[in-house]
């Protein structure tokens, strides 16, 4: 009973937002001289109105999830991890080289490549939980800052050192990976992918993880009272890094399975314009960190999306009113950190919680 | 007289929190009130300030009755308060904190010029300096008392209520605002000092009222009396000795050689600290709260850093060990604040219950949700915790009921050390007689307990050694079997030894 109230809790706010989200799109709608019902039914179609759409959704739900998976877990233990772009493109240029140049079969190639775009990512983060805890430089602001050294960075190993010089010279990406790498589609002529399976599985882990381990329940101690998880005997030290090497894993996760499920290479700018780490942050925010209800968060911010496109390509509305529902989720999420924080301020932030 | 409050008497519920007292205050007087932690001391004053209104009683100004609702009625009446706590606008200037409320307008617009002026002259009048220009946030705690003081004189107080003024001061600041004190009284305005620390106040007061469990005993001039009889007054109760076995130490347990802590004030936190706890003993920390007590016991719990100094627990160097090396070698730990240290709020009774038990109540790193719920259960059942379920949020439970769910699962250690630390800080008779009881059947079963508490009762009652700790040091070890209340609190007040 508890545990069923519980996972509901965590999905009651987000829907919420989301409708207030469409209330006020609604508005734009009409300001813009949209049919309200005409363009909100092509939203829905546009995600959700066949198998095909559906299926598309959920593709694009995919990396939004396990990023999000990612950042809830660093969340759930008080750590701010906003470096989940640079960790997801860092994991997905290490994916796609290592599936270009490890030699082997397709099956090894594709382990070694989702490991790879897992330790590289990891790796990243676990340097700026290291910072944190070693020299106490903010983890908020150098995660913020290390987003940008890996997207330029794979932007130059992708311009010069590793650049397709087979295609058109004008993009800057790396070769395609050999069909025997990618993912399998899990329905033919659609593009959702294994990946989708996998993020599934490990929301599900994820969310046992935290809630049934001695180490789920240290991280749950840590970002609810870390004076208190210091005072038991943990480490926040040791926490911190190997959350965040784990957060940024997942991250890492989303960028390879991006390559290895849809793109095949990888191109310079592809996952940061499609927006799927801010998107999954989001999730995490909406979902106020729990497991299962930033995967229903993600796939309902992927149909905003995709239903977004839908409805432009059949209505007279621009796409922008997906990104006006969205930046109501925004203010959503600013408005209840705003208020918690307000909150420990009024309680004299007696104790030590970070959220 | 300028003011008088005539047999004031102040009850919540069933506690009486002050009793038929009767308080007066001439021009120009500084009158010091003082008595242990709860005895009434701030209550008459909130009365005062009007911020309580008094079950019964009458307070006189000038002979004339008044009833304040709130403090801006007592404002107006002259009197003005300055808090433990500072309640000044960091990001604002000097200048502005002290106008604040009452600004000088020029045109409805609040004019900036004016208020630095104003605070000049202030300033100048009473011989207090400050810049006006200078940020609060960039002011030392002496400087933003001073504006305290000055905020209060510019609403035009007559009678001035120090509550703790010098809890948080260096010893220079204190010196600097004992000769204020004195100057503004010269000059005819009226102190209420709150307070302690007897040596300031035998220094600064002309009278000295004495309040004890909500009773006034005894109202006497300060040329007339001196610390002993100050420190009798206000703990004077006899004490009743819970029943405990003979003393039967074994080998030490705990000890702790030449602990220094720099921090990073001028004095040390830890003055080379050195004791031990033996076996089956219970060794108490008196002192007035601030003077070492919870650094010493972070240090040893290793939560804190240490600059010099050794720490030994069981035969065992944990001298900058981490915490849960120094829990496994055998240390369980009551923390002395309980929401900032001992639980997690957002979580429930049992997660906040397993904490430190992990290995016990996990299998290969899985949590067993039946042997939690029994192990919480079976505190919960023992030490009559009043909770919905064991899966309500700590914040939901009372501060005793939650006292009683940290002392159980730090009791469940069986450790062969024990710091208790406030063990019974704000919980009630029923819940304390419960934790003092618990904590002499660990003495008995051969443990060896360090407890801290601002408590002396609860120092006396349950220690058969007492240290004294005073500014980082200890400046005393007495046997508690011939110790006296009198000789602790001296010693507490940084007095010298006597007897």
């Amino acid at each position: 009973m508890d545990r069923l109230t519980d996972t509901l809790k965590a999905l009651i706010q987000p829907l919420l937002a989301i409708v207030v989200g469409l209330i006020i799109g609604a508005i734009a709608i009409l300001i813009v001289g949209g049919d309200i019902v005409e363009t909100y039914t092509e939203l829905w179609r546009g995600a959700f109105g066949s198998f095909y759409f559906t299926m598309n959704t959920f593709a694009r739900a995919t990396p939004i999830i396990l990023v999000g998976l990612g950042v809830a877990l660093a969340f759930r233990a008080g750590f701010f991890n906003m470096g989940s772009e640079g960790q997801m493109v860092l994991g997905a240029l290490s994916a796609a080289l290592t599936a270009l140049y490890i030699p082997g079969p397709g099956f090894v190639k594709m382990i070694a490549a989702i490991l790879a775009g897992m330790i590289a990512a990891g790796l990243w983060s676990a340097l700026a939980g290291w910072l944190d805890s070693r020299f106490g430089m903010n983890l908020l602001i150098t995660t913020l800052l290390l987003n940008y050294i890996a997207t330029l960075f794979t932007g130059y190993m992708v311009t010069y050192p590793f650049k397709d010089r087979t295609g058109s010279a004008l993009q800057a990406q790396t070769e395609m990976i050999d069909s025997s790498v990618m993912f399998t589609k899990l329905f033919k002529g659609m593009t959702v992918h294994s990946g989708f399976i996998i993020a599934i599985v490990l929301t599900i882990l994820l969310h046992l993880y935290i809630k049934y381990t001695s180490k789920g329940y240290e991280i749950r101690m840590m970002g609810g009272n870390p004076l208190f998880a210091s005072y038991g005997g943990v480490n926040r030290g040791k926490l911190m890094v190997l959350s965040m090497f784990a957060s940024g894993a997942f991250a890492g996760l989303a960028g390879a399975s991006e390559v290895l499920g849809t793109s095949y290479r990888f191109l310079d700018g592809s996952l940061v314009s499609a927006n799927f780490a801010w998107s999954g942050i989001m999730a995490t925010l909406l979902a106020n960190s729990h497991p299962i209800g930033t995967a229903v968060t993600s796939v309902l911010l992927a149909a905003l999306q995709t239903g977004g496109m839908g409805m432009e390509r059949n209505t007279d509305v621009p796409s922008e009113i997906s990104s006006i529902i969205q930046a109501v989720l925004i203010l959503f999420i600013s408005a209840r950190i705003t208020i918690s924080f307000i909150k420990r301020k009024k309680a004299g932030a007696k104790d030590g919680s970070a959220t | 007289m300028l003011l008088e409050m005539d047999s004031i008497t102040k009850t919540y519920g069933s506690v009486t929190a002050n009793r038929d007292v009767s308080f007066n205050l001439r021009k120009g007087e500084v009158h010091a009130l003082i008595g242990e932690n709860g005895a009434g001391k701030t209550t008459l004053m909130r009365i005062l300030y009007g911020m309580e209104s008094p079950t019964s009683g009458h307070i006189k100004i000038e002979g004339k009755e008044v009833s304040f609702n709130d403090p801006t009625d007592a404002i107006s009446h002259k009197i003005g308060m300055v808090h433990q706590h500072f309640m000044l606008f960091p990001a604002f200037s000097i200048a502005e904190n002290i106008v604040i409320g009452r600004e000088p307008k020029k045109g409805g617009f609040f004019n900036r010029k004016k208020a630095i002026e104003e605070t000049i002259k202030l300033s100048q009048q009473y011989n207090i300096p400050v810049d006006p220009k200078q940020k609060v946030a960039d002011c030392s705690l002496g400087m933003q008392q001073r504006v305290e003081i000055l905020k209060v004189l510019y609403q035009g107080a007559e009678v001035i209520i120090l509550d703790e003024p010098t809890g948080v001061l260096t010893p220079l600041e204190v010196k600097e605002l004992l000769v204020s004190i004195k100057q503004l009284a010269a000059q005819g305005k009226s102190f209420i000092i709150i307070s302690h620390k007897l040596s300031e106040i035998m220094e600064v007061s002309d009278r000295i009222t004495v309040l004890r469990d909500g009773v006034v005993t005894g109202t006497v001039n300060a040329a007339e009396t001196n610390e002993e009889q100050l420190s009798k007054m206000m703990v004077g109760r006899e004490l009743v000795k819970l029943e405990r076995s003979k003393l039967q130490t074994g080998k030490s347990v705990l000890t702790v050689n030449e602990l220094f802590v720099k921090g990073d004030k001028s004095k040390p936190l830890l003055d080379h600290v050195s004791f031990s706890v033996n076996e089956g003993e219970i060794v108490g920390i008196a002192g007035i709260s601030g003077n070492g007590q919870s650094e010493l016991l972070q240090a040893i719990s290793g939560l804190m850093a240490i600059d010099q100094g050794t720490i030994t627990l069981q035969d065992q160097n944990v001298t900058g060990a981490s915490v849960r090396k120094i829990r496994d070698s055998g240390l369980a730990h009551i923390p002395e604040d309980r929401y900032l240290w001992g639980v997690s709020k957002e979580a429930t009774v049992s997660d906040n219950g397993i904490m430190g038990h992990l290995s016990s109540v996990s299998n290969n790193g899985i949590l067993r949700s039946k042997r939690i719920t029994s192990l919480v259960q079976s505190w919960v059942d023992t030490f009559g915790i009043k909770t919905g379920s064991l899966h309500t949020k700590a914040q939901y439970l009372s501060g005793g009921n939650l006292q009683k769910l940290i002392v159980a699962r730090e009791i469940a250690q069986q450790s062969p050390f024990l710091i208790a630390a406030e063990p019974t800080r704000g919980v009630d008779v029923g819940a304390m007689e419960i934790i003092h009881g618990e904590l002499l059947k660990r003495r008995d079963e051969k443990a060896a307990i360090l407890l801290v508490s601002s408590e002396l009762t609860e120092i006396m009652k349950l220690s058969d050694r007492i240290l004294v700790m005073y500014e980082g040091k200890i400046v005393g070890e007495l046997d508690a079997a011939t110790a006296t209340e009198e000789q602790i609190s001296l010693l507490m007040a940084g007095g010298k030894a006597v007897g």
